[in-house]
């Protein structure tokens, strides 16, 4: 056997739904297992139980073996050496004592009633309040001994009114952070003035024109210039993507972006701060590290899991990351951020004569060849410098690269959020950071 | 059904009766066991083989008409009590909602698909699809994929008298990849679904797999369609399947409930072309015909000609909405029509077959706009060169309405049958 890793993991996971009031959902959900991963002439054999305790292990651990001695009926494969990196330490981040559900469906329901009081006009206010609590214990056949802990809260809060023509509009506020819900400061008084942005965007959408459709300049809130990091250049900056086939792979040294973008998967510290998915060692075993995929607009590096770091020769970025513990490791993001410049947002938008203003963003999805797309779900029109009408929800998309070189401004705030998905054949839990970019996309419309 | 099942019936009994014991007025119990195997390929080569197996419970419980509900994969006594002990304490602070309520007398024994896996037929099929790209597709590359049979044995009972049991076993495939040539590489592309079998054919004939391969390595040159228009597309089973996920959601709890659905006061109205019907398919493979809410789901049609025949709440939606419940599991066929795909394409004067939508969520009223992916202009009748940075914008409720023809081929993907559906009217930008 040439490598073996085994791994106790425990997932915690809260969720809490409330439509005008009603609480729809209210649930809590606990898995818990032990899985072992074996890789053995040149193939991987993978088993899981619920089983963690130490007859589990050894069962898991017997199957994985098995199962890699299997795959041999394929034929004879070359073995990779894989890279050896070793890890032991704990990290655990030590939050506020938990809630229970009793409290946070406490704080929902005040919430709710504060938005009915405070905005009548409101044709529906739903809430979502949901935690996870991933705690792992990794040892691997190169020495790692890892135990290892990613929590994660959020809320979200969605306000849908009846726009002018009749037809409902709706905008989503998330908010998230390391943690627990006990992390989050959900109080009215702590959330009104988000809230009350909100209401104004809601009530802006209800009279919102369509965009035109076509080539524009645009300029991209720091909320959207993280899922941009993610989406366009994060994903094909995977090494298993890469050798898929993604075009980054004959590009790095090679100028990707304009050179005011640097972007970087941070594994666990950012400008001394941890970050809000802190990975010290990934599921692997493998000492984490940043990986700098853009510097000054070159494209740099992969992030990558031992095997593709073998397969490529590259130096290990301990990105292999598992969501279930019935799952394998795949390569994964961490929290991809592109670094604040020196602009300032207000002026960016001063320079804009003719373009948008887009705000907030529902979802994204990359492609090998860097073409990528976001949901816009709250823009405004820039008309001589000044903000103007909002418009209806649309989506953006482009070159992924066309875009990063057309990026002239870079402002010098950072937003950072970790409230969603990314998605693979697996979930996985990410943040995303960026500041505001101004560069030129495609906008849908009419 | 043997000893492993009365073993699973006797941890729900079990469960439901600690339920009653801490006080709950109503609960309903699932117990679960679960197998998996899998062999997975990745770029291009056979690379894992994975075998999971787990057992969980799920718990809900009600008292004074407030509701909480759990799911843990530990199984034994002293963790389950201390869990339904602090899921009291949990429903006990939740908000009191008279519409919150169990199943009751709902019976169902149902035993589904192959219930052992046959490692060697997965490893059969993934040599198969190999050997297929190698031979046909050599510009593909399997990024990742799998063979897997899986396995799922579940038992419910609530307190009400309700008794569902499912032992459901199935096969699925997944393809997922890029096609390549020098410096240049095609948009990701994908295809997969679930079977009772996988013997009776290659693999590449499944799930529409040898399509997705050979339009793909034509994806690797792309175009776009250089000015706005206003034209037609062919949506192909994978596109069609977004259209299918927004309609269901409309129907659904959260959208009835906040009173934001479409179709909430559209019941036997026309909300589509004549030529669209959608139906249940709650015995496809992999699908056991139980809602999540412990109802039997006999079958049902949502959409008859174009005619809203039904919305889908829950038994909670239904109580809080005063809609007429109408359980569902997770199966539905959007009728074939009578058409053939080239006489399809053939009426489109200007156009894209679309194989893939990527775009945001709809906007509550419908409005969407999004990037076609793995699509393919039509001009004059003729599927043409392969689009890049093509962009289209509609409304998801008026494209039901504005639909021209429904092929008569469909791709079975397992918990989904799906044609192919041309659409009138969409904005291309």
């Amino acid at each position: 056997m040439t490598y073996l890793e085994t791994r106790r993991h425990e997932l915690r996971k809260r969720r809490l739904l409330m439509v005008d009031g009603n609480l729809t959902l209210n649930s809590q959900t606990t898995d818990t297992g032990a899985s072992a991963r074996a890789y053995e002439g040149g193939y991987w054999g993978f088993a899981s139980t619920n089983d963690s305790g130490a007859a589990g292990i050894e069962s898991v651990t017997q199957g994985a073996r098995r199962n890699a001695q299997a795959m041999a009926r394929f034929g004879k494969k070359d073995t990779l050496t894989l890279p050896d990196g070793t890890y032991r330490g704990e990290h655990v981040f030590k939050g506020r004592s938990a809630i229970g559900q009793d409290e946070c469906v406490e704080r929902m329901a005040e919430l709710a009633a504060w938005c009915k009081q405070r905005y009548p006009d409101l044709k529906s206010t739903r809430l979502v309040l949901s935690d996870e609590h991933h705690s792992k214990q990794l040892t691997t056949s190169t020495g790692s001994d890892v135990l290892s802990s990613i929590q994660r809260a959020l809320c979200y809060i969605t306000f849908t009114a009846i726009g002018s023509d009749g037809a409902p509009v709706e905008i989503m506020q998330s908010i998230s952070g390391k943690g627990s819900l006990a992390d989050l400061d959900l109080s009215p008084s702590n959330l009104a003035s988000q809230l009350d942005e909100l209401h104004r965007h809601v009530r802006a959408k209800g009279e919102a024109v369509a965009a035109r459709g076509g080539k524009h300049t645009v300029v991209l809130g720091p909320e959207l210039a993280g899922m941009l990091a993610h989406e366009a250049m994060g994903h094909p900056c995977e090494a298993d993507l890469v050798l898929g086939g993604a075009v980054t792979g004959g590009l790095v040294g090679q100028r990707v972006a304009s050179d005011l973008v640097t972007m970087i998967d941070v594994a666990h510290t950012y400008q001394g701060d941890e970050v809000m998915i802190p990975v010290y060692a990934d599921d692997e075993g493998t000492p984490a590290r940043d990986a700098m995929l853009i510097k000054d607009g070159i494209l740099t590096e992969f992030m990558n899991s031992r095997e593709t770091a073998a397969r490529m020769g590259l130096k290990p970025t301990g990105s292999a990351r598992a969501y279930l513990p019935s799952d394998e490791p795949l390569v994964r993001m961490r929290n991809t951020v592109i670094v604040p410049g020196r602009g300032k947002l207000e002026d960016m938008i001063a320079g804009v004569d003719d373009g948008y203003f887009l705000m907030k963003t529902g979802n994204g999805q990359a492609d090998s060849t860097t073409e990528f797309m976001f949901g816009i779900t709250l823009a405004y029109e820039i008309r001589h410098g000044k903000i103007g009408r909002a418009i209806k929800d649309t989506t953006i998309s482009g070159s992924a690269i066309k875009v990063l070189q057309s990026v002239d401004a870079v402002s010098d705030d950072l937003y950072w959020n970790c409230s969603g998905y990314c998605g693979k054949k697996q979930p996985m839990v990410v943040s995303m950071g960026g500041p505001a970019l101004r560069a030129q996309a495609h906008i849908g419309g009419e | 059904m043997g000893a492993a099942e009365n073993n699973l019936n006797d941890l729900a009994a079990e469960a439901l009766a600690a339920m009653r014991g801490a006080g709950f007025d109503d609960a309903q119990v699932t117990a679960v066991h679960s197998k998996l195997d899998e062999v997975c390929v990745a770029h291009n080569e056979p690379s894992l083989l994975r075998s999971t197996e787990a057992r969980k419970l799920m718990l809900l419980g009600l008292i004074d008409g407030r509701v909480a509900s759990t799911e843990v994969a530990r199984i034994d006594r002293e963790f389950v009590q201390g869990r339904i002990a602090s899921l009291f304490t949990d429903a006990k602070s939740a908000p009191q909602d008279d519409a919150n309520a169990v199943s009751s007398s709902q019976h169902a024994r149902i035993m589904q698909g192959p219930q052992e896996g046959d490692r060697e037929l997965l490893a059969a099929k993934t040599s198969e699809l190999l050997d297929f790209r190698e031979r046909e597709t050599p510009k593909m590359m399997l990024d990742e994929g799998f063979t897997r049979h899986s396995w799922s044995r579940t038992h419910t009972l609530t307190s009400r008298g309700s008794d569902l049991a499912a032992s459901v076993g199935c096969y699925s495939m997944s393809v997922f990849g890029t096609a390549r040539e020098g410096n240049k590489s095609s948009s990701f592309n994908a295809t997969g679904g679930t079977s009772d079998e996988l013997s009776s054919r290659p693999a590449h004939e499944y799930f529409g797999i040898a399509q997705m391969l050979r339009d793909t390595e034509r994806q690797i040159d792309t175009r776009p369609f250089g000015s706005k228009f206003v034209g037609d597309v062919v949506f192909t089973p994978n596109a069609v399947s977004d259209l299918l996920g927004w309609f269901l959601g409309q129907l659904g709890d959260t959208q009835l409930i906040a009173g934001s659905s479409l179709y909430k006061e559209s019941v036997g109205q026309k909300v589509a072309s004549p030529l669209l019907s959608i139906k249940s398919r709650f015995d496809a493979p992999g699908v056991a015909a139980i809602s999540g809410d412990a109802f039997a789901t006999p079958a049902v049609t949502l959409i008859d000609e174009g005619k809203l025949v039904s919305l889908a709440p829950t038994y909670y939606g239904s109580r809080k909405t005063g809609i007429k419940h109408v359980p569902v599991a997770g199966g539905w066929d959007v009728v074939a029509g009578a058409t053939p795909i080239s006489d399809i394409v053939g009426g489109v004067q200007r156009g894209a077959i679309v194989g893939r939508l990527s775009m945001g969520m709809p906007a509550a009223n419908g409005n969407f706009s999004g990037v076609i992916k793995n699509s393919f202009a039509i001009e004059g009748g003729q599927a043409t060169y392969a689009l890049a940075e093509t962009m289209i914008a509609g409304n998801m409720a008026q494209m039901l309405k504005d639909i021209v023809a429904i092929s008569r081929e469909a791709i079975d993907g397992g918990s989904q049958r799906l044609p192919w559906i041309r659409i009138g009217n969409l904005h291309f930008s």
